[in-house]
């Protein structure tokens, strides 16, 4: 798939979301991955946010974890706690009332990722194979199922593969549209579930009708058999989608010139360990 | 009559614990775990335990991987940017524990329900999700008021906290330093939550020096049983602004979990072999603890 573009995928991924934020938006960041990981879900997201509340959304506030409203310009190059607990911000919080905040519905924008994500937007982070005795044990719900319980707009952020696209996820650990069929409202969930999905080849929407997962435009070059050839089910609206506006000049510059000047987020180039 | 003092030794505070308690481990991710008191309760051989958290790492996994455990409610055991906890995962993966998935709030609330003497607590993050479906427990209620539906949870109980701090007097006031990391603030929970508080602290300090700050109190006494003077007891996870976690110590930690042969080794190595928290220490050596210690400004 040659591209010849003057920004880097990171930085699309970034702009892309930034895009979809709105003046006033409450964002929640999770902390603490590593790697590609760590662009996932800390980087884009928070570059996002940042790029966001340096253009047209000035109000929009930034959770990242407890710490609320970091000032971009001072973002630290290690995530160590020590470094994190003296970033100059609005706010630190306890952990405790930061996750209230999802209940209380304070928080309008979440990020999270899955190591399975289903056509109806069901997340898993808890094990690969059967729950009792799994194949894969991985890390466990974390905070994702109080994202997906939450009247928030939720962004999925994944990179496209047939293991990670799955028809049905083996455990829902964050509900998306459950089955399609069964409303959230049925299960007591506000009606509000994933609002998009973005991938390093497209983003995507839910159809409002069937609640299945529907390609809302193609990144600038992408043909529909690359985003085919990378999922197991085949997505909505794969044929007629059309293709994204690339970064303006102007989204790009404030995003390397005041966001990430040092490649510390979209690059991975923090220090988070690895 | 004189007041009590509740400093001991560590074999004296880990004794309290006894063989099936569900202990309560406090600490999140990487960081503030009371690891010099997991340690001790390997050497100690405590087996047929549950353990309750909320956010855990190589503190689960290692008392896991020696065999002590029947169960843990948790929301994430994780290695943060290491990797996977390779004991615990085997652990699954063979069926040789049950683990009670959390999320983060629902094991915060439980916590705080028990920390308020409730035995139960409503949330709705299970709903429609695997929480709910895989765990018998969670119970479906409609709020009385509202008709809202809830799942009800049983709040945590545990017989034992054990919990790592910055510093406490000998009478047993808890105190963390002002600049701190606050996703740690869940440990006050968990302590209060708790029948028995075992609480390690980096420097036993005097009376007057805990009454000078006393809005810097977590825990006033009557909530703690044991103070334990454990410096770098927090070693390998991190202790706020004092040090980091020691990331070269947990990267060998989990290459050598990668395999059942070479943890017991470094089991061995790390915690059998060695006579006290002091013997641990010189293993890991001065330099490495310096390069992880945080400039005393910072503080």
């Amino acid at each position: 798939m040659p591209r010849t573009q003057d920004y880097s995928n990171e930085e699309l991924m970034a702009v892309v979301i930034a895009r979809e934020l709105r003046d006033g938006d409450v964002a929640f960041v999770g902390l603490g991955t590593g790697g590609r990981a760590f662009v996932l879900a800390v980087g884009v997201p928070t570059a996002a946010c940042q790029l966001a509340r340096l253009t047209h959304a000035p109000n929009l506030s930034l959770m990242l974890g407890p710490i609320i409203n970091p000032d971009p310009s001072s973002q630290p190059s290690s995530y160590a706690d020590s470094d994190l607990i003296r970033w100059p911000s609005e706010a630190q919080v306890r952990v405790e009332e930061c996750l209230d905040c999802f209940k209380l519905g304070k928080i309008t924008v979440s990020f999270v990722s899955g190591s399975q994500v289903d056509r109806y937007g069901n997340l898993n982070v808890v094990a690969i194979g059967d729950t009792a005795r799994p194949k894969v044990r991985l890390v466990g719900p974390i905070a994702q199922t109080d994202h997906l319980a939450a009247p928030a707009r939720n962004f999925i952020v994944n990179d496209l593969s047939p293991r990670t696209f799955v028809d049905k996820v083996d455990f829902i650990s964050g509900a998306g549209y459950l089955d399609g069929e069964q409303r959230r409202e049925d299960h007591g969930l506000p009606s509000q579930g994933p609002w998009r999905l973005i991938s390093d080849l497209a983003m995507f929407e839910f159809d409002e009708a069937t609640r299945r997962l529907k390609v809302r435009a193609l990144y600038p070059g992408v043909a529909p058999e690359d985003v085919a050839s990378r999922m197991s089910f085949e997505p909505l609206g794969l044929d007629s989608a059309h293709e994204l506006e690339p970064p303006r000049p102007e989204e790009l510059q404030v995003l390397r010139e005041r966001v990430d000047s040092k490649g510390l987020l979209l690059e991975a180039k923090i220090d988070s360990g690895v | 009559m004189q007041k009590k003092d509740k400093t001991t030794t560590l074999a004296e505070a880990v004794s309290l614990i006894n063989d099936g308690d569900t202990v309560a481990i406090g600490g999140s991710l990487i960081r503030r775990h009371p690891m010099a008191i997991i340690f001790e309760m390997i050497r100690q051989g405590k087996r047929d335990l549950t353990l309750l958290g909320w956010n855990n790492a190589i503190d689960m996994d290692l008392l896991i991987g020696v065999g002590l455990v029947r169960a843990i409610e948790t929301s994430y055991v994780g290695m943060a940017m290491v990797g996977l906890a390779n004991n615990y995962r085997r652990a699954v993966e063979s069926g040789s524990i049950r683990v009670y998935e959390h999320s983060e709030t629902t094991a915060i609330d439980a916590f705080r329900a028990g920390s308020m003497g409730w035995t139960f607590y409503p949330s709705k993050t299970p709903l429609g999700s695997g929480l709910a479906k895989y765990n018998e427990r969670v119970t479906p209620m409609d709020c009385p008021f509202t008709g809202e539906k809830f799942c009800v949870l049983p709040a945590f109980r545990p017989d034992v906290a054990i919990i790592h701090a910055h510093i406490a007097d000998y009478v047993g006031n808890v105190q963390l330093d002002p600049i701190r990391e606050l996703d740690n603030e869940v440990d006050t929970l968990i302590a209060k939550s708790a029948k028995k508080v075992i609480v390690s602290v980096e420097q036993v300090v005097s009376e007057e020096a805990i009454q000078e700050n006393p809005h810097l109190t977590m825990l006033p006494k009557f909530f703690v049983d044991r103070i334990i003077e454990i410096p770098f007891g927090a070693h390998p996870t991190a202790c706020d602004c004092r040090y980091d976690y020691d990331l070269d110590f947990l990267r060998d930690y989990h290459g050598q979990t990668k395999s059942v042969d070479n943890f017991n080794k470094w089991l061995d190595r790390y915690v059998l072999s060695v006579k006290d928290h002091y013997e641990y220490l010189d293993l890991v050596g001065l330099e490495q603890l310096f390069s992880i210690q945080r400039p005393r400004e910072m503080r």
